[in-house]
């Protein structure tokens, strides 16, 4: 039996606009007083309408183009209806036969995953459920009410919940490259609901098990995990009951985090009715070709272009380039390092540092990259210091960080720290008299097996403080041995 | 002296002129209400301390020498489903007993900024649903001119008003006739504006994509000048439109009725027309014919299929546009349930009207699934296809005029059972609210029972100017509009 995992991804990503889908209200929602942002119309009061926010319908066409997707000319909302109170309206304006952009994909290792359709929706309140003096009740906050939202559907391309997490990922990348929203999963300004079946071949038949779509996933490894215990249930439950997907048996599972499992939420999904309908408050919405070029216009240069130039321009190979690129900021912080007319050997240069140095201590310290601090004259002196090996590669990724901590010239900082190279090779040899004297052991064992040299070499450097050129060190040691 | 007689730019003159005072406008309609209202039953709410305030601040301007507003003195009276900030607004329907909103409507405010005087919220059928005021959550208004009968509906408790002289103009609002009609019934005369020109902000919604606030007054010149000020975009309703709005009041001479192609289309006098209303509406056809104007027999065909589109799309939209009536977040709630779903059944239960319910249930169905394509999806297309029949015909004629609805006001209670018989109240004005194109209803006369008998002047696309301007020659040559019941 040959179980092949039938993955989609619908993907909810909360743009950073500063005013709500359909009133200026503020869209900001995290850690604010209950409440506090709102209004009739996000309130759902009599006689309020909704006007759309034009910069996140553009910024929605811009999330489309930047996924390959073709926008269109004429769209229209539409109202889902359904009841729940933390919508205030009793209806969701959302988008289901004219969205705004349609047919897109992103690459993964290769592989191409189509993007159905994004379209552009509102988000709702947040219902908070609380114990006050031994009474359950459930209280309601609007901030979110009306927030924009944008639903990226791709199709069930995705194969393994490796994939679907690199999809995310790529996702979550691209969209932080456009500045329309902070995608971050854990605080929900990014949410996924995975729809998972399995394609299943036994004895020369083709068997696929029923839809199950996963709510309530609010990390990325719970994304993982989910569908893989997903894949794990269904196809034991297939083994069990042979149960085949048909129109009407798509389910809506719930994924608990701690018991690392999914439940049941909802049967029969095809029975649920939106009564969708076009919104009869908003006209239709129609962009023009030029309006469209405008927009394509404002997209930066997206993560696999800048890997793409960085191969082809620099020479990087593509763990570096990908790495160098994961971040829009680190990216740009990167270019503004080696400056308009870098040369293949001084991107390579700094590069090592950002991957090697830089990185490093950004990720132990948590922080992001500052692109203001960086000083493409710094590395430029560097590289020049590390040419003319005045400085050691080492000392180099040493000083990196202080003169990007401290804004200071790194071939400064290794002066004031007598971290210069010393290429002076009477210098050396005076320190490697020493060294010899001082070590009589370890120069009987480089009689014996010349391999042992590094023992000594190590040494010279040590007693030089780390300044001592390697290479000449060790032509030294060598001559003075013989 | 009786205010009643005047127009709003007479009466903003007299106080200007010191005649007369706002206050004492004022007090002339409040005390009319006094005597008047506890038998019309017009006024849901009447806001004598605010209308009394209101008038103390326009007599302190003409005091201190500032200027007034174009419509100071004009008492106005308004449907209880625009929202007035910080009085009570019903839409007749005990959901929102006792609600107070927090912001006001665009067309109300807009009014209000003109030195208008708010008098009162008046009575509607609930939300607007429904052509006698019969289906109002608290009672039925009287007709004026007959009290056994109804006012018409849903603006029926403005149109009273109007007729009755308790206010100097009204708000209504028009989405299947709702102002043409109690016009009609009551004497008064009413604008349906195209679809798009008055905001809908802060109107409670019926169906939005039919919904037409409008003004409801004695004459053209009071409707023209209160047009010109509350329409125009607003930035808060996107279906607004973005133009200029012509100076309706300034224009009223500028139609000539010589040669004006007017279309008469046989579908609105067909054999369902009561006999004295047809020959009524037929003698103010005279009127322009021997003023020269050209009477065209015309053909509107798909008339008979508006009612069907209009009972399909209308309920579909109510049925999403009363989904936020749940008694979370503000109205009338019943407590003590424990579970979500129960709440929202026994609050929707217990404080929704009969006729709400049955407009959400029909609406609901015809959107289901299984069910869209046929219903939803069908009017629409058959919606499409009676705009463009009043697109064609006006390539033809300027107008088109025709009787508001096919009877006289009949007796409170004999359609209030029979849905059907009182949907078909909307036969003749349905069809332009599913066009969206403007209508003004004006009087021509009284059956032999001293009933008022009205029509419209039908117009395209934003023409208001050219309908209101036709409108006002027939006022000029007529005096039915200057008739008033006997109370």
């Amino acid at each position: 039996m040959k179980v092949t995992p039938i993955i989609g991804l619908e993907v909810h990503v909360e743009l950073k606009t500063k005013t709500k889908m359909f009133c200026s209200c503020s869209a900001e929602h995290f850690h604010v007083d209950p409440n506090t942002h709102t209004c009739p119309v996000c309130l759902g009061l009599p006689g309020a309408l909704p006007v759309p926010n034009k910069t996140a319908c553009e910024w929605c066409i811009k999330i489309g183009m930047a996924l390959n997707c073709t926008p269109q000319n004429t769209t229209f909302f539409e109202r889902k209806n359904y009841f729940y109170p933390d919508l205030a309206k009793g209806y969701q304006i959302t988008q289901l036969e004219k969205p705004f952009v349609i047919n897109g994909k992103i690459t993964i290792d290769g592989h191409d995953i189509r993007i159905n359709r994004a379209h552009m929706e509102e988000d709702t309140g947040k219902s908070v459920h609380i114990i006050d003096q031994g009474q359950e009740m459930t209280l309601v906050d609007y901030n979110r009410c009306g927030v924009p939202l944008v639903e990226i559907v791709s199709e069930p391309d995705l194969t393994s919940p490796e994939m679907a997490k690199d999809y995310l990922l790529k996702l979550q990348q691209i969209i932080r490259y456009l500045s329309v929203s902070d995608a971050d999963i854990e605080k929900g300004s990014m949410r996924c609901e995975p729809t998972v079946n399995l394609k299943i071949e036994d004895n020369g038949k083709e068997f696929f098990t029923p839809l199950v779509e996963i709510k309530n996933v609010a990390s990325l490894t719970g994304v993982q995990n989910a569908i893989q215990f997903e894949i794990d249930r269904q196809t034991k439950e297939f083994e069990q009951a042979r149960e085949e997907k048909s129109k009407t048996n798509k389910t809506t599972r719930g994924w608990d985090a701690a018991k690392n499992k999914t439940f049941l939420q909802r049967e029969k999904e095809g029975s649920s009715d939106y009564r969708y309908f076009p919104e009869p408050d908003i006209p239709e919405i129609t962009f023009t070709d030029q309006e469209f070029d405008a927009i394509r216009a404002t997209l930066p240069e997206l993560p696999d272009q800048k890997v793409s130039r960085y191969k082809s321009d620099f020479g990087l190979n593509d763990y570096d380039a990908n790495l160098l690129t994961s971040d829009i900021t680190f990216a740009q912080s990167f270019e503004t390092a080696i400056g308009d007319k870098s040369t293949s050997d001084f991107a390579k240069f700094v590069a090592n540092l950002f991957i090697g140095s830089i990185k490093t201590y950004l990720n132990e310290q948590q922080i992001n990259i500052d692109q203001s601090k960086i000083n493409s004259n710094f590395f430029k002196n560097l590289f020049d210091a590390v040419s003319k090996s005045e400085i050691s590669s080492t000392v180099a990724k040493q000083v990196i960080v202080e003169s990007y901590i401290e804004n200071k010239d790194p071939v400064e900082i290794a002066k004031s720290k007598g971290l210069i190279q010393v290429s002076d090779s009477g210098e050396i040899e005076k320190i490697a008299k020493e060294v010899i004297a001082q070590n009589a052991k370890a120069v009987e064992d480089y009689r014996k097996n010349p391999n042992s040299i590094g023992f000594l070499i190590g040494q010279l450097m040590k007693a030089s403080k780390g300044s001592a050129n390697p290479q000449l060190a060790k032509e030294i040691l060598e001559k003075l041995l013989k | 002296m009786d205010f009643s007689t005047l127009t709003s730019k007479q009466i903003r003159q007299g106080i200007v002129d010191k005649k007369f005072t706002a206050v004492d406008v004022v007090n002339f309609y409040l005390d009319r209400i006094k005597r008047i209202d506890s038998q019309i039953k017009a006024f849901i709410t009447v806001t004598e301390k605010e209308a009394l305030a209101q008038s103390e601040k326009i007599d302190n301007k003409v005091r201190k020498g500032q200027s007034l507003g174009k419509l100071a003195g004009s008492v106005m009276a308004v449907k209880d489903i625009f929202l007035t900030k910080g009085i009570q607004t019903t839409a007749s329907s005990q959901l929102l007993n006792s609600y107070i909103p927090q912001y006001s409507s665009t067309v109300y405010q807009r009014l209000l900024n003109e030195d208008a005087i708010c008098i009162g919220k008046t009575n509607t059928d609930v939300f607007a649903f429904g052509a006698s005021t019969e289906s109002s959550g608290y009672f039925t208004t009287k007709n004026p001119w007959d009290q056994k009968k109804v006012p018409g509906g849903s603006s029926g408790g403005s149109a009273a008003a109007v007729a009755a002289r308790l206010c100097h103009f009204a708000l209504g609002t028009d989405t299947g006739g709702s102002i043409r009609q109690p016009a009609s019934l009551c004497s008064v005369s009413g604008l349906k504006t195209t679809y798009g020109l008055n905001s809908r902000y802060g109107i409670t919604a019926m169906a939005s994509s039919f919904d037409c606030p409008g003004v409801l007054a004695r004459n053209m010149e009071d409707i023209a000048l209160a047009t010109e000020i509350s329409a125009g975009k607003d930035k808060f309703d996107a279906t607004t439109v973005d133009q200029e709005i012509p100076k309706y009041s300034e224009k009223l001479e500028s139609t000539n009725l010589k040669g004006l192609k007017v279309g008469i289309p046989k579908e609105y006098f067909s054999s369902s027309i009561d006999e004295e209303v047809k020959s009524k509406v037929l003698e103010a056809v005279e009127v322009f014919k021997k003023q020269g104007a050209q009477i065209l027999d015309i053909s509107l065909p798909n008339t008979d299929l508006g009612i069907a589109v209009y009972y399909i799309l209308v309920p579909s939209e109510i049925s999403a546009n009363m989904a936020r009536y749940d008694g979370i977040r503000f109205g009338q709630s019943t407590t003590g349930e424990s579970d979500i779903i129960q709440y929202y059944m026994e609050t929707r239960g217990k404080y929704m009207e009969a006729e709400l319910k049955r407009r959400i249930l029909i609406g609901t169905y015809a959107l289901s699934s299984g069910y869209y394509d046929a219903y939803y999806t069908k009017a629409a297309k058959v919606r499409t296809l009676i705009k463009n029949e009043f697109v064609d015909t006006f390539k033809k004629v300027d107008c088109i005029l025709a009787p508001c609805l096919p009877t006289v006001a009949w007796d409170i209670g004999a359609k209030a059972n029979d849905p059907l018989q009182m949907y078909l109240a909307d036969i003749y004005t349905v069809c332009i609210n599913v066009a969206g194109v403007p209508s003004v209803a004006l009087p021509c006369g009284f059956n032999s029972q001293n009933l008022p008998v009205g029509f419209q002047i039908i117009g395209n696309f934003f023409e208001e100017s050219k309908i209101l301007s036709i409108g006002h020659q027939f006022q000029k040559l007529t005096d039915y509009h200057l008739q008033s019941p006997k109370l």
